[in-house]
């Protein structure tokens, strides 16, 4: 870990230390998962990393997808945009995904088939439904709106070896899930881990951040730290089925153009970035 | 050797009653004091060990297939259509607070709300449940009416095709009970539907209803039936005491009984629940020495000696049939079915304790019998026996060949009947036509694609060779072949997913409702829907590995045929239509789980039955110490079972699980009656040679016996004619059918045979 990595860790534990010190100056539940988000979804203005994810059953069968995942935040709102182009399975090779995501409000979508070499226009399905097959949602991909839930800061305890808050989030709309256990870093305000209740009110889904890794790029002319979660498993506890990421080759602040993340570039993907 | 050692045992009893009831006293509170531990099991399902391998098989497939084994299916019907803002929120309210129900499997709740729809609008691919909001505007609501009966995924399956049905299916954890879950679906019901009617059926909703009901039932009749017994009795010798000894035999056999299989672990499982009222009815054997005693102490005028000399008249003959009656129900022991197994063997115990207390027990009571009672209930017991039975035997003496010849006769039409027998077996037909289960399932059925499941899956020669384009044209016109069977009401597969997002990505054109041609628009459309829609609805028709397809077929019947046909039909296809690479076919699902269960269980029981068979002639031999006089005792009950199953045969009645298990049950009941006729006889015989009236009078005294046991016995069950499932209507008539057909089997035919084959049955012309 570098100087100022672990300076920055050293600062957040401090502050948070000075902040416990004091009720009144405590984070409210909502600037936590706030904080939260913004480390775990937006960290630099662009990312691009190799995603492989493994599906796999209780029974123990797999399915293997590997998709290059490009990432860039609007500057001047919560937008982003996302390109993803699949590598494998090998029948999906040049398949690719685009997303424009509006955090309070449906997002685009479009999908290109290579089979049919055509771009679509894919209408946001719920937002709750399956990320590609997975036991991930779309929004756990890419974020929840914060206003959407009501939070609630219940205890700070350790998890491991990180000290977290533990924050409860309960929709404030009917969802497929009752209510949202988050335990968040103080350190690196990325979730440890996520427990999910369902219509029932068990537990239905556990999300593990299993490796964090740090991460400097060159951000506004200076090198900046970033800590990324390049492990993460979510794991459906009622069926058994469990979903396992790993991100490598991960790199931020590139500098990557708005005219990656257009229909045009569905059709021909930007060789530059998804070798 | 064992006549001396019953008669030592009942002089021992009648000398020293107190004791006896003391000692049985004591023994029935050690029995009883187990009771309390009763543990109870009403799952039918239980009836095939988790190791039977159809068991683990289909296990394996709804694991590979994330399907789910228990499914509720909840019915909404709407004769103006369920495409009415009204229906429509009442799917998406019902659909959520079914997904909150304890022991639903909220994930795969399947709903016009929580189904995926593929469709396209002005050039957007559009993967999202079919019914995410209820429709604002006319205009709207048309669109989604449209949407949705333009998928043929759709049509039969979720909605109907005439739009007046819709399903909800609700699956269970398979450790939660479908009734409870059942009546909880039913709580959450509209109090004021409006048009909407509601219906819930479906496999566990049957088999909970049907376990459950079968205790309370049981509850209800057997009391019922017991106190119809003693009032027989009592009209029958107007004696308390007596009434009172029947009582405590039954009273003191169950306890035994029901106190071993409790103090052994056993949970008292559907089966075992009927041991009572089996008990109960074996227990009137008893009638046998209490119309022997109503004779003798006319005769006699001591008690003791009255007491003695019945006892080692009808001591062989209640012997014998109760070991009978015992080797009958022990030979259920061979049955596949553990529940089954035990229950013969409960009832065998019961019975031998049952044996155990005629020359106790009985005779204990008896000696305590006040001497001025016992008048009264020898009223009917007079000499040779009441006339009226005497000018009976008397006839069928005399008309022994007519009778002959009509006892063949109708064999010869039982043995057309036994030709015509239908080996089936449908669960919802346990119910009675109007029960609400049994309407359910009518009318589901008649409006979506049926209740009852089937999977052929498709199993791949290697992995992705369910992509190939040729091996899903396949299942696809496997699938149009297995729906020219109008009970088959809905197939789907992996080929229709292929085939509607085929047609979506082109523009929605018709055209394009077809497999494509190269497996990789295959591979990426199962992709695109794999990356949208429901995991669950790509994992319930294809494995991981895309090795194997599961081919849903849904039934209308409930009938175990219909499976067998769905899966000969499909052999009969693939042998002239091969799949790619041969792949080959096998069946999976409820029905087919039933249709094994079925097989296993109808052979199991014609395999307990034969085994039962052997063993009662093997006995009735040892007993009549001649294979011809075993024989000729044995003939009765042939007769008897004969007719009663070409009864069914002819009147089209299913040969079904509860006639296949009650087969085995009369076996050692139906026996009795020709034992006690045949031993009463020869003894007479042997005392008086004169063939006619040793003959008129066995049918005239143990005759009475015979007739009264009958009685009690058919009254007993007949009052299960007034349940609610069918199978034990089936019980009471068949049980009351063959105590009363081998009462008058025993009395009728045997006269003339003993005189047919005299001959060959007094060789040396000496004493039988």
């Amino acid at each position: 870990m570098n100087s100022i990595a672990s300076l920055a860790i050293a600062l957040a534990v401090f502050s948070g230390m000075g902040l416990s010190l004091t009720a009144q100056e405590k984070p409210g539940a909502e600037a936590i998962i706030e904080k939260s988000q913004k480390a775990f979804y937006y960290a630099g203005a662009d990312m691009r990393a190799k995603v492989v994810m493994n599906l796999i059953t209780d029974s123990g069968q797999k399915r293997t997808r590997v998709l290059t995942m490009l990432r860039k935040n609007d500057p001047k709102s919560e937008d982003q945009k996302y390109f993803l182009y699949f590598h494998e399975p090998g029948d999906v090779r040049r398949m690719a995904f685009l997303v424009w995501k509006y955090p309070e409000r449906d997002d685009d979508r479009w999908i290109f088939v290579p089979a049919l070499n055509m771009a679509r226009r894919v209408a946001a399905s719920d937002s709750r439904s399956s990320f590609v097959g997975s036991d991930f949602t779309y929004e756990d991909v890419s974020g929840r709106d914060i206003g959407a839930d009501t939070h609630t800061l219940l205890r700070e305890e350790k998890l491991g070896a990180s000290d977290c808050f533990v924050v409860q989030s309960v929709p404030k709309a009917r969802m497929d899930y009752t209510k949202k256990l988050s335990w968040i870093d103080k350190a690196t305000s990325l979730p440890v881990k996520e427990e999910y209740y369902d219509a029932q009110n068990e537990l239905a889904r556990v999300f593990t951040a299993d490796k964090v890794e740090e991460f400097t790029a060159q951000g506004g002319g200076r090198k900046a730290s970033f800590s990324i979660v390049t492990q993460r498993t979510m794991k459906n506890v009622k069926s058994g089925h469990r979903t396992e990421v790993t991100y490598s080759d991960v790199a931020l602040n590139l500098g990557l153009e708005d005219a990656l993340f257009t229909e045009r570039s569905l059709q021909n993907p930007p060789a530059k970035w998804i070798q | 050797m064992i006549a001396r050692l019953l008669d030592r045992l009942s002089g021992f009893s009648a000398d020293h009653p107190k004791s006896v009831l003391v000692l049985v006293l004591i023994v029935t509170l050690a029995f009883a004091s187990l009771l309390p531990r009763i543990t109870v099991d009403t799952d039918p399902k239980h009836m095939l060990p988790v190791t039977s391998p159809v068991r683990q098989y289909n296990d394996q497939v709804e694991k590979d297939f994330a399907l789910h084994a228990d499914v509720i299916v909840l019915g909404i019907v709407n004769e103006g259509g369920i495409a009415n803002r009204a229906t429509l929120s009442r799917i998406i309210e019902l659909t959520r607070a079914i997904q909150a129900l304890p022991g639903v499997i909220s994930r795969d709740v399947t709903s016009l709300s929580t189904i995926d729809n593929v469709l396209s609008e002005k050039g957007e691919l559009i993967i999202r449940p079919a019914l995410e909001r209820v429709p604002e505007s006319p205009a709207e609501l048309e669109a989604f009416r449209k949407a949705l009966l333009e998928n043929p995924l759709f049509v039969n399956r979720i909605v109907s095709a005439d739009e007046t049905t819709t399903a909800v299916y609700v699956p269970i954890d398979p450790k939660s009970n479908g009734k409870q879950i059942a009546d909880a679906i039913r709580s959450l019901l509209p109090r004021d539907p409006g048009q909407d009617r509601f219906y819930i059926a479906g496999d566990p909703v049957a088999r909970d209803t049907f376990g459950t009901e079968m205790f309370r039932q049981m509850a209800l009749f057997s009391p019922v039936a017991g106190m119809i017994m003693c009032l027989l009795l009592w009209l029958m010798f107007r004696s308390a005491a007596l009434v009172a000894a029947n009582m405590a035999v039954t009273m003191v056999s169950i306890v035994w009984s029901m106190g071993l299989l409790i103090g052994l672990g056993y949970p008292v499982h559907i089966m075992s629940s009927m041991s009572p009222i089996f008990l109960m009815a074996i227990a009137t054997d008893s009638v046998h020495i209490f119309n022997e005693f109503a004779f003798r102490f006319p005769e006699t005028k001591s008690k003791r000696q009255a007491i003695l000399e019945t006892m080692s008249a009808v001591g062989g003959p209640v012997f014998y049939s109760d070991v009978t009656t015992a080797a009958g129900f022990a030979s259920l022991a061979t049955a596949p079915i553990i529940p089954v197994k035990i229950f013969g063997l409960v009832i065998a115990f019961g019975t031998l304790v049952i044996l155990l207390l005629s020359f106790t027990l009985v005779p204990a009571i008896l000696a305590l019998l006040p001497e001025r009672s016992i008048p009264r209930a020898s009223a009917g017991a007079k000499g040779e026996g009441p006339a009226g039975l005497v000018r009976f035997g008397a006839f069928c003496v005399r008309h022994g060949k007519s009778i002959a010849v009509m006892g063949t006769v109708l064999l010869a039409v039982a043995g057309v009947g036994l030709a015509l027998l239908r080996v089936n077996n449908n669960m919802v037909h346990w119910f009675k036509p109007n029960s609400e289960v049994r309407t359910a399932d009518r009318v589901m059925n008649a409006h979506l694609g049926g209740t009852s499941l089937g999977y052929l899956v498709v199993q791949g020669r290697a992995e992705d060779a369910i992509k190939d384009p040729a091996m899903l044209r396949g299942i696809e016109n496997l699938q149009r072949e297995l729906e020219k069977d109008p009970r088959v009401g809905k197939t789907f597969s992996v080929a229709d997913y292929v085939k509607r997002i085929n047609r979506v990505l082109h523009g929605d054109a018709p055209a394009f409702d077809r497999v494509p041609d190269t497996a990789g628009e295959v591979g990426q459309y199962l992709f695109l829907f794999g990356t949208s829609a429901k995991p669950s609805d790509l994992d319930n028709v294809v494995d991981y590995p895309f090795q194997r397809a599961n081919v849903q077929v849904q039934l209308k019947s409930w009938d175990a045929g219909v499976m067998r046909d769905v899966i000969r039909r499909t052999q009969a296809y693939l042998a002239a239509h091969p799949l790619p690479g041969d792949a080959a076919v096998q069946p999976a699902g409820t029905a087919y789980f039933n249709l094994v269960w079925n097989d296993e269980v109808l052979w199991g029981m014609l395999a307990s039955f034969s085994v039962g068979l052997v063993l009662v002639l093997v006995l009735l031999t040892l007993q009549m110490r001649s294979l011809l006089w075993g024989l000729l005792a044995f003939l009765p009950l042939l007769f008897t079972i004969a007719l009663i199953y070409g009864v069914v045969g002819l009147i089209g009645k299913d040969f079904d699980m509860p006639v296949a298990v009650l087969s085995t049950l009369s076996l050692g009941l139906a026996v009795d009656f020709a034992i006690h006729f045949v031993a009463r006889f020869r003894e007479r015989y042997r005392q008086k040679p004169d063939l006619d009236q040793a003959l008129i009078w066995t049918a005239a005294r143990p005759g009475r016996g015979i007739f009264l046991n009958a009685i009690l016995f058919a009254a007993g069950f007949a009052v299960m004619v007034f349940a609610d499932l069918t199978p034990y209507i089936t019980v009471g008539v068949f049980m009351a059918a063959i105590m009363l057909l081998s009462a008058l089997a025993s009395v009728m035919l045997l006269p003339g045979l003993v005189r047919l084959f005299q001959p060959v049955l007094f060789k040396k012309g000496g004493a039988p």
